[in-house]
């Protein structure tokens, strides 16, 4: 090499071969320094540890996550020797290391999101109560799968799954889950929902559904979305901009679909609770037929008895009529014409006489 | 659609309607134990078809770790 002449453009040149060659990617951990976006497209800050530093440079799609000064970084990266003679790590992706700066990254997209209002609650849309067509997000080696699958299994019947197996930790994750995304969104009849889930992990293993690519392509997606990942009291961005977020896989799944047993008590209580409204009702139809009839026979009963004394009266009327009730009482009936000479018959109440008129008077 | 076609959820609804004609301004004695028999057949077939059915689970053969 002594030897060999070379120009400032081939001695770049080569030596950016020789990293190429040697070091086509590498890791580096470090923390930010004057971090800088340039012109609204490109990233530029300082890798440094105690002993060292380095500059990094990145176009401003390439971060996941919003950085700041300070944050511990792992960065993946090609090194590269510019042609201004400056060293940089040509950055393909970074991710936060270490609880404070994840949790640092965490609320700095957090509050970028949370003002784009990706986070409001008038966004949610509401899971149809028993979806048929569902598709799932996971990884179907993960325990978090398992208990999924189980539990729907155990809950409900005739559902049609599709599951799209993607990593759901570690740097390919996030790119890999948003290409599921938008194939099923893709699909000519969508899906009834979209559930993403992944079981426990370090806050490390979970940060990877904080990647802003992926929280938005969980906001945008047309399906409606139920995201379950970690534990309880894991809080991801994902699960924040889903639509409905799920504690647990487990948890997912006992929201996605109705409990079958329920469903069969709920239905056989409801086949009962007819049976007595039948029974009431009929129980009903015969106290109002019972009613009727008693409210008719009163009626006639009543009518049988204004009758009853109406006739009684009738009866002293026509008894205080009869006229030998008159001949009692002293008076007589006389029959025949009242002319001198004729025969007529006169009746007393004991007697009846026959008698000749021998004077006629006019009173 | 024919009772044996319907789904689950649509047995379901035509359960709470039956309990609803019960409950409701429509209800006639002559109609009741028709409906009731209805309710009863609903309810065993609701039983039948959530333990007869089985998921379809698929595994989609696209991988998702390129664009391509």
């Amino acid at each position: 090499m002594d030897e060999i002449l070379l120009s400032v453009s081939d001695f770049v040149a080569l030596t950016n071969q020789t990293l190429e060659y040697a070091y086509p990617v590498v890791q580096v951990e470090g923390e930010v320094a004057e971090f800088k976006v340039i012109q609204n497209k490109w990233v530029s800050f300082k890798l440094k540890d105690d002993g060292a530093l380095v500059s990094c440079f990145a176009s401003l799609f390439q971060m996941r996550i919003p950085l700041e000064d300070g944050m511990k970084v792992v960065v993946v990266a090609s090194p590269r020797l510019n042609n201004k003679g400056f060293f940089t790590l040509n950055i393909k992706a970074v991710k936060p290391v270490g609880e404070g700066s994840i949790k640092k990254g965490f609320e700095l997209l957090k509050s970028k999101l949370e003002k784009e209002g990706l986070f409001a609650p008038e966004r949610k849309r509401a899971l149809p109560r028993v979806p048929t067509r569902i598709a799932v997000v996971a990884s179907t080696e993960s325990a978090g799968y398992a208990d999924f699958v189980k539990i729907i299994n155990e809950r409900w019947g005739g559902l049609d799954v599709e599951v799209a197996h993607t990593q759901v930790q570690g740097v390919p994750a996030p790119d890999q889950m948003i290409r599921a995304i938008r194939y099923f969104n893709s699909l000519e009849v969508l899906p009834e929902v979209l559930v993403i889930i992944r079981g426990g992990g370090s806050a490390e293993d979970l940060s990877t559904f904080n990647d802003e690519p992926l929280v938005r392509a969980i906001a945008e997606s047309r399906i409606p979305t139920l995201v379950g990942v970690g534990h309880e009291v894991d809080h991801t961005l994902a699960d924040m901009v889903s639509d409905v977020r799920a504690a647990t896989p487990t948890n997912a799944a006992q929201i996605l679909v109705p409990d079958k047993q329920e469903i069969i008590r709920s239905a056989r209580s409801q086949a009962n609770s007819v049976g007595y409204l039948l029974t009431q009702a009929i129980d009903n139809y015969s106290r109002q037929t019972k009613d009727n009839l008693s409210v008719a026979f009163q009626r006639i009963q009543q009518k049988l008895d204004d009758t009853f004394e109406q006739l009684g009266v009738l009866r002293v009327v026509v008894a205080q009529l009869n006229p030998e009730n008159v001949l009692q009482r002293g008076y007589a009936l006389l029959r025949g014409e009242q002319k001198v000479g004729s025969v007529i018959e006169i009746e007393t109440f004991k007697n009846s006489i026959t008698a000749e008129v021998q004077d006629v008077r006019s009173k | 659609m024919s009772e044996a076609n319907k789904t689950v959820q649509e047995k379901l609804t035509d359960l709470s309607e039956l309990v609803g004609w019960f409950q409701g301004a429509s209800f006639k004695l002559e109609d009741a134990l028709t409906k009731f028999k209805q309710a009863e057949g609903l309810a065993e077939d609701i039983e039948k078809d959530l333990t007869k059915l089985k998921n379809e689970i698929k595994i989609v053969k696209k991988k998702f770790d390129s664009e391509t």
